[in-house]
């Protein structure tokens, strides 16, 4: 059975893996630049910034001088990287030097943030104009329900207290992969179901985006514009209000959608409508490693298996109802127990008890998030072990082989088993024995070849 | 069945860094004619640099502090979100020129001969001050690194708090990057980088200081790592002493703080330990650091 992971991929490889054609126009968007840039690991940052003033072709070995001999492997990585993602250009000569070369247009855009500073993609409006405009407070509070509310729909559409814009098609296109149907039972969520609820809003936001984006050809709308505009948008200043006017039809269309998720707020004024990011789709360009840790939890876990979670958020409940038999809830703590059956049944449902483990960690509240470790030891051995008891019987698909000619041929067989490392039993009064199923079709032609 | 693709962000970049930018705005050592750099181009090359590092991370922050002549103060934070990032540098540049002149209205009782040096001693420990801040603030905190762009000579009166200060960056495991602009190398500065495992460097040639920034000063700590960058050719090692400042190779030193003297005394002035006669029969002179305290 193939092993099923769901992992939020970086928004990087989903651009890098874009036709060179259209990734060479993106950069011609200076946004573009900016986020590529900051997305790339620090070796091949420096190195851009290294060639950024220099305009002949750089050799490998040039670059290579600095490298230590333990490092080498993330010089590789970092040039792989660059090179993927067309910032570099490789060029060997006649003489077998390597030397690489920056992209033109990046390397413009690059030089140009450098002399002026960032620039504003677009200018706020005037606070004039807007009227009641959300503290970041609040902003942050809508941004977190909206993309509950989403997330919610998404699992369990009958939960959800409000419709979303996302026509039916479009949710079940999310839905792909983390719910299964059978027939007329109502859906059921799948491992990897399971898996995406347990990631952190990053991991899962970039999991939506890039359904939503790999999508948007069928709804006729070109991939490069939509993440042109999702990294524009990242680059705005959270709560300032930008007038909808300066959005072109389509970025209107798609902002319509990114509302749904939370990404930003659409407020109508008396004559001007404008957007406010918020800080979901600022984080946007940041990659996942570094947004993941820098949330606050909201759980305790004692030694004893209880939890204690400080949330009134039903997605959180669902999420701990996974794992955990919760017990009652208050207003703002819901209040649950770990327990064997409750384990069991996440196991069942194919989590992992890392998954787990890690969800506790991540998640735990500052109080405890101080304390090494933040989850108490005896409850992450005791959620290990009960994973491992399940794990008692290791099943092997394998054939049973008997009959054999004579005992030539059973000991041979039997060296070519062990050769394959497949033997798995044998019984050499009765000539029987039994191998992995994966070497069969081998184990066939050689008993035939020994006829 | 579904598969979906799995691509783990495999390098965990832990790049956040923490810029903490020493200016040199000693107008003693700006006006000699001879530098090669006028303090505007210096600007520009440590402007784009400033701007560089910004680029590279959302989560990078820099923070310049001006060392003058007898004042220092912080020019610029980039993580009090007031100033939008296109008029970074004028608001920079703004608060640059009201410091150069509240710092020369300090100076016009005392007339200077010479260059003077600066006050780095002052802005090493502001620098230290903000960076012990930034580690109080939580567990999650931007790697820190000092970086002195520093053209004064060294003002042997400085040595204690100097050292002091380089001593207290080695214990909380901040490295000190110096760039040398001025004519001379900087005993100071050579000790500072040598104990706190950071860059010393002369540039050669000075209107491609950016360069310089962006190759050697732009590496982040997780970086260095796997990375060569210049190591000293020689680190100047000399102490100044405590009784006139002199920078010496040779003197006394009290047996029980450590103080050095480049002359006998009868009491050391730093902790009030009685020292006995100086033997100054022996022929070997030169070995006559000992001192034993009467007591």
């Amino acid at each position: 059975m193939p092993q099923v992971k769901i992992i939020a991929k970086n928004f990087m490889d989903m651009v890098a893996s874009l036709p060179a054609m259209k990734l060479d126009k993106l950069y011609e968007n200076a946004f573009i630049c900016e986020s590529v840039l900051r997305s790339l690991p620090p070796l091949a940052k420096k190195y851009v910034l290294q060639m950024l003033y220099i305009d002949v072709p750089v050799s490998a070995k040039l670059l290579e001088v600095w490298v230590l001999a333990d490092g080498f492997s993330k010089h590789k990585v970092a040039i792989d990287r660059l090179i993927q993602l067309r910032v570099l250009t490789e060029t060997v000569d006649r003489k077998k030097e390597t030397t690489y070369r920056l992209s033109s247009t990046f390397q413009i855009n690059v030089q140009k943030h450098i002399v002026h500073g960032g620039v504003l993609p677009r200018e706020p409006m005037p606070s004039n104009i807007t009227v009641r405009l959300p503290s970041l407070d609040d902003l942050e509070a809508y941004a977190t329900e909206q993309w509950e509310s989403f997330l919610l729909h998404l699992i369990s559409s009958s939960q959800a207290e409000r419709a979303t814009n996302f026509s039916s098609s479009m949710m079940k296109i999310f839905q792909r992969g983390l719910l299964s149907q059978r027939d007329k039972e109502t859906p059921r969520l799948t491992e990897s179901g399971f898996q995406f609820l347990l990631m952190d809003t990053n991991a899962q936001l970039w999991y939506i985006i890039r359904e939503y984006i790999t999508n948007s050809e069928e709804r006729g709308v070109d991939p490069a514009d939509l993440i042109s505009f999702l990294l524009e948008l990242s680059f705005h200043v959270t709560g300032e209000a930008y007038n909808s006017k300066t959005l072109t039809d389509f970025q209107r269309n798609a902002i319509k959608d990114l509302e749904d998720l939370g990404l930003v707020k659409l407020q109508q004024g008396r004559k001007e409508s404008w957007f406010i990011p918020t800080k979901l789709v600022t984080n946007l360009s940041i990659s996942l490693s570094d947004s993941s840790s820098r949330k606050q939890g909201f759980v305790v876990v004692e030694t004893n298996f209880r939890i204690y979670a400080y949330s009134s958020s039903k997605l959180h409940c669902e999420i701990l109802r996974l794992f955990s038999r919760i017990e009652y809830q208050l207003p703002n703590l819901i209040v649950g127990a770990i327990t064997k059956e409750s384990l069991y049944n996440a196991f069942e449902n194919g989590i992992t008890a890392e998954q787990i483990i890690s969800f506790l960690q991540q998640n735990a509240h500052p109080r405890v998030a101080e304390r090494i470790p933040c989850v108490t030891e005896n409850v992450t051995d005791q959620i290990r072990l009960w994973e491992s008891d399940l794990n008692r019987v290791e099943m092997t698909p394998a054939h049973l082989c008997d009959e054999f000619p004579s005992r030539d041929v059973f000991e041979a067989a039997c060296d070519f088993a062990r050769e394959y490392s497949a033997m798995l039993w044998e019984d050499s009064k009765q000539m029987r024995l039994v191998v992995k199923s994966e070497i069969l079709v081998h184990m066939r032609e050689f008993l035939r070849s020994q006829k | 069945m579904l598969l979906f693709l799995v691509i783990f962000d495999s390098v965990i970049a832990d790049d956040v860094s923490l810029l903490m930018v020493l200016v040199d705005t000693n107008p003693f050592f700006w006006s000699t004619t001879n530098n090669a750099l006028s303090f505007s181009k210096f600007l520009s090359h440590v402007l784009a640099f400033l701007n560089s590092t910004l680029l590279l991370n959302q989560l990078n922050q820099v923070v310049v502090i001006a060392t003058g002549f007898n004042s220092c103060d912080y020019v610029y934070d980039s993580s009090s979100n007031s100033v939008a990032p296109n008029q970074r540098t004028e608001r920079l540049l703004q608060k640059l020129e009201e410091f150069v002149i509240k710092d020369e209205q300090l100076s016009k009782e005392e007339s200077a001969d010479g260059i003077g040096s600066s006050l780095l001693s002052g802005s090493l420990s502001m620098a230290l001050c903000y960076i012990q801040r930034v580690f109080r603030s939580g567990p999650l905190h931007p790697q820190p690194r000092i970086l002195c762009l520093h053209g004064s000579p060294d003002g042997p009166q400085q040595y204690v708090a100097i050292m002091n200060a380089i001593f207290s960056a080695q214990r909380s495991m901040v490295p000190i990057d110096s760039c040398v602009i001025g004519a001379q190398h900087s005993a100071f500065l050579q000790q500072a980088s040598y104990i706190t495992g950071g860059v010393y460097l002369k540039p050669q040639q000075l209107d491609g200081l950016f360069q310089y920034l962006a190759t050697v000063f732009a590496t982040d700590l997780h970086s260095r790592n796997f990375l060569q960058l210049p190591k000293p050719v020689g680190v100047d090692f000399r102490a100044s002493c405590f009784c006139h400042k002199n920078t010496i190779d040779m003197g006394y030193i009290c047996s029980v703080c450590l103080s050095i003297f480049c002359k006998h005394h009868k009491k050391c002035s730093t902790c009030g330990s009685v020292f006995g006669q100086a033997q100054t029969n022996a022929p070997s002179t030169s070995k006559q650091k000992r001192k034993s305290p009467d007591t």
